[in-house]
């Protein structure tokens, strides 16, 4: 069996994500609006209202406590010399292989919320896909990148 | 030809058509509006359309007359635009092949196409100068593939070159009449054809390295099996027409009378003969699209050649080639044809799913010796693998939940609709049948994949071509231990992912174990996976 890769990620990352999951489950209230919209055009009981309500926040309840956690507690990667390899998912999982010897090129980035946390996302790019290892301190972050980049740069185009 | 030139004046048409093609969609959803609000009078559309007429001649002209070409010694100089100006220097040792296409357009006024694929990315990995005289444009290709003087530069190259242009010339007069005449017109008139001469010359000196070309007993057999629905369509038409004879009468009566009841008789006829207007189409298509074709190979380039109307022609370099894929669809596996098309990075057509078609139609024992001589690397027989018996349940589950779904909602719903319930046993069938043609193997330095939707799609695919390998597993696959494999290479300007679905633990295993660079790893990994098998 390969061995599972065993890097986590930044610890402060699952704030971000259920702060980002938090914030997105706000779209969410366009459902009991609609139906409460509803009510002044058609003649429709008030229950399900609250029906709707209830089964929302219990899905965020889920999505923001329970599945991000998940999430995290599953993303594993790990540099190698010749290639990087990422497992992440908790529905579906996922493990990629990438060869150094394909990356083009790797990046750092970082949205509103990662900076305030002092968080980054590396980008990994080759010609035909790019994958990315969401949330790692900024300086873990830049030391993977220009690691990754100066293995990249090495890696032995003959193989 | 030292000098800025332009293009013949007839792209000024060939513009103001393109033009107006894309105009035309505009039109109608000014018309569409139009008749909705009553203001505006008749003769508003009249000037709008005029307008609109007059807009595309003027532009078509300006992008002829502000669009001028110059060929220097180590680079194609381009410059255009009235008001965005843009030049653009096409360097020669940037240029990844050219290719002359006569359009329909084109060949009205007996010009042709360039059309220049450079190297590396950028938003426009191509360029077209869309009216050329034949000779004019012989000229340019010679002129760009001929290397500029370096010391660096190998005789080879300079060889392959010049194969290149004979084969240009060599496929052109074997093809088709219509070029031929073509060309003896030029040949008639032309002062400085100097071009010509020496790929004529050419032409008799250097044949192809290899040549196929499909027949025309092939196009027709493509033609005929060219499309699933186009087939069922014949089918459908034809028990439609038998059908009466073969009832009870006391039937018959029974099911015309409930026709017409429901009408259902009318809007048979029309799916039938929508279907069988689809079929004729894709014929047709078909005919026009792959007449002529030919494939032939000089040194590294693949040059493919077809078209009846439009003629086509494209240039690969073989060492460009990311993947081979084999394609056979039901009707044709029934008379064991295939076709095969090539992954390739730059090259590709949008028609083709950015895909290239190398052989539009052969037999299956043709394929080894067409890869032999087209990329000998790729010539192989694999012996696959089947997937664990526990994916059959998965490939059926998978098509025989929906359509159940389906069945009972139409059971429901309509009448007679528990005729549906035929759906699950053919989605149950066509699982298995998915199940038993999916396979894995590797094969030295090449990972080779079976699968099938519907056709059943064979890719080989070269090791040092793979840009990154994925598994993934989900939670119904989890339960017994399978998981998909996703292979990613790159085709044209984009990434293309090449998947097969509920693979075993242990070809997954497999797989990442062919597939890492990790020396170390590999190591580690064959001695656990040997004390695995011990234990």
């Amino acid at each position: 069996m390969r061995p599972k890769p065993d890097q986590p990620l930044a610890e402060k990352t699952l704030k971000v994500w259920k702060i980002v999951t938090a914030l997105s489950s706000i779209l969410l209230v366009i459902f009991p609006a609609a139906y409460w919209g509803a009510r002044f055009i058609f003649a429709l009981p008030v229950w399900p209202l609250f029906v709707i309500i209830a089964i929302i926040l219990l899905l965020a309840f889920i999505n923001i406590f329970i599945i991000q956690k998940l999430q995290w507690s599953r993303w594993r990667y790990k540099i190698y010399e010749n290639e990087i390899e990422l497992m992440y998912g908790v529905f579906v999982v996922r493990r990629v292989i990438i060869p150094m010897i394909r990356v083009q090129h790797v990046d750092t980035k970082q949205g509103p919320i990662l900076r305030h946390y002092d968080l980054a996302t590396v980008t990994v790019s080759t010609a035909a896909t790019t994958h990315e290892i969401p949330g790692l301190t900024l300086e873990n972050a830049d030391s993977l990148r220009d690691h990754i980049a100066q293995l990249a740069r090495e890696a032995d185009p003959d193989e | 030809m030292n000098e800025w030139k332009r293009q013949h004046p007839a792209a000024i048409f060939i513009s103001f058509l393109s033009n107006l093609k894309q105009m035309i969609i505009t039109l109608i959803a000014v018309f569409i509006f139009g008749q909705s609000s009553q203001a505006a009078s008749p003769i508003f559309y009249l000037l709008f359309f005029a307008a609109i007429l007059l807009f595309s001649v003027g532009n078509g002209f300006i992008s002829w007359w502000k669009f001028h070409y110059f060929l220097k010694e180590d680079e194609l100089q381009i410059k255009q635009g009235l008001i965005f100006r843009k030049n653009r220097f096409i360097r020669k040792d940037r240029i990844q092949s050219i290719d002359i296409n006569a359009k329909l357009i084109q060949r009205m006024f007996g010009l042709v196409e360039v059309r220049i694929e450079t190297a590396g990315g950028g938003s426009e990995p191509e360029f077209r100068i869309v009216a050329l005289k034949k000779q004019e444009a012989l000229a340019i290709k010679k002129h760009l593939l001929t290397k500029y003087e370096r010391p660096t530069v190998h005789a080879t190259e300079l060889d392959e070159d010049e194969g290149f242009l004979a084969e240009q010339g060599e496929t052109n007069s074997t093809l088709n009449p219509l070029n031929d005449e073509l060309k003896a017109d030029t040949a008639n008139d032309s002062v400085n054809a100097e071009g010509i001469e020496e790929v004529e010359f050419d032409e008799e000196d250097t044949p192809p390295d290899f040549e196929w070309a499909l027949g025309s007993k092939r196009l027709i057999i493509a033609a005929l099996t060219s499309s699933g629905v186009g087939i069922a369509a014949t089918f459908i038409a034809a028990i439609v027409s038998q059908a009466p004879q073969f009832l009870p009468e006391w039937l018959f009566d029974q099911l015309i009378g409930w026709f017409i009841h429901s009408s259902i008789l009318v809007l048979g006829g029309m799916l039938v003969s929508i279907l069988f207007a689809a079929w004729l189409f894709t014929l047709i298509g078909t005919i026009l699209k792959y007449g002529y074709f030919t494939l032939t190979k000089r040194e590294n380039d693949i040059h493919i050649s077809r078209g009846v109307l439009e003629q086509r022609q494209l240039t690969l370099n073989a060492k460009r080639i990311t993947a081979v894929r084999i394609v056979q669809t039901p009707i044709r596996q029934m008379f064991n044809y295939v076709s095969i098309y090539v992954e390739s990075a730059g090259g590709g057509t949008k028609e083709e799913d950015l895909s290239t078609i190398l052989t539009p139609l052969c037999k299956r024992k043709e394929i080894q010796g067409i890869l032999d001589e087209i990329v000998p690397e790729f010539s192989f027989i694999p012996e696959y693998e089947g997937l664990p018996k526990e994916s059959l349940r998965r490939y059926m589950i998978k098509l025989i939940v929906p359509s159940l779904i389906i069945a009972g909602v139409a059971t429901y719903f309509i009448p007679y609709g528990w005729i549906a319930f035929l759906l699950p046993a053919l989605g149950g069938g066509l699982g298995y049948i998915q199940y038993r043609s999916a396979g894995i193997s590797q094969v030295e330095d090449f990972l080779c994949i079976k699968s099938r939707v519907i056709a059943k799609t064979e890719v080989f695919l070269p090791k040092r071509r793979i840009q990154d390998v994925e598994s993934s597993q989900n939670v119904l696959q989890k339960l017994d231990n399978l998981y998909t494999i996703h292979v990613a290479v790159l085709t044209s300007m984009v990434g293309k992912t090449f998947s097969l679905r509920h693979i075993s633990g242990e070809q997954i295993e497999r797989g990442y174990l062919w597939y890492s660079y990790e020396q170390r790893l590999r190591e580690q990994t064959k001695k656990t996976s040997a004390d695995h098998e011990e234990s």
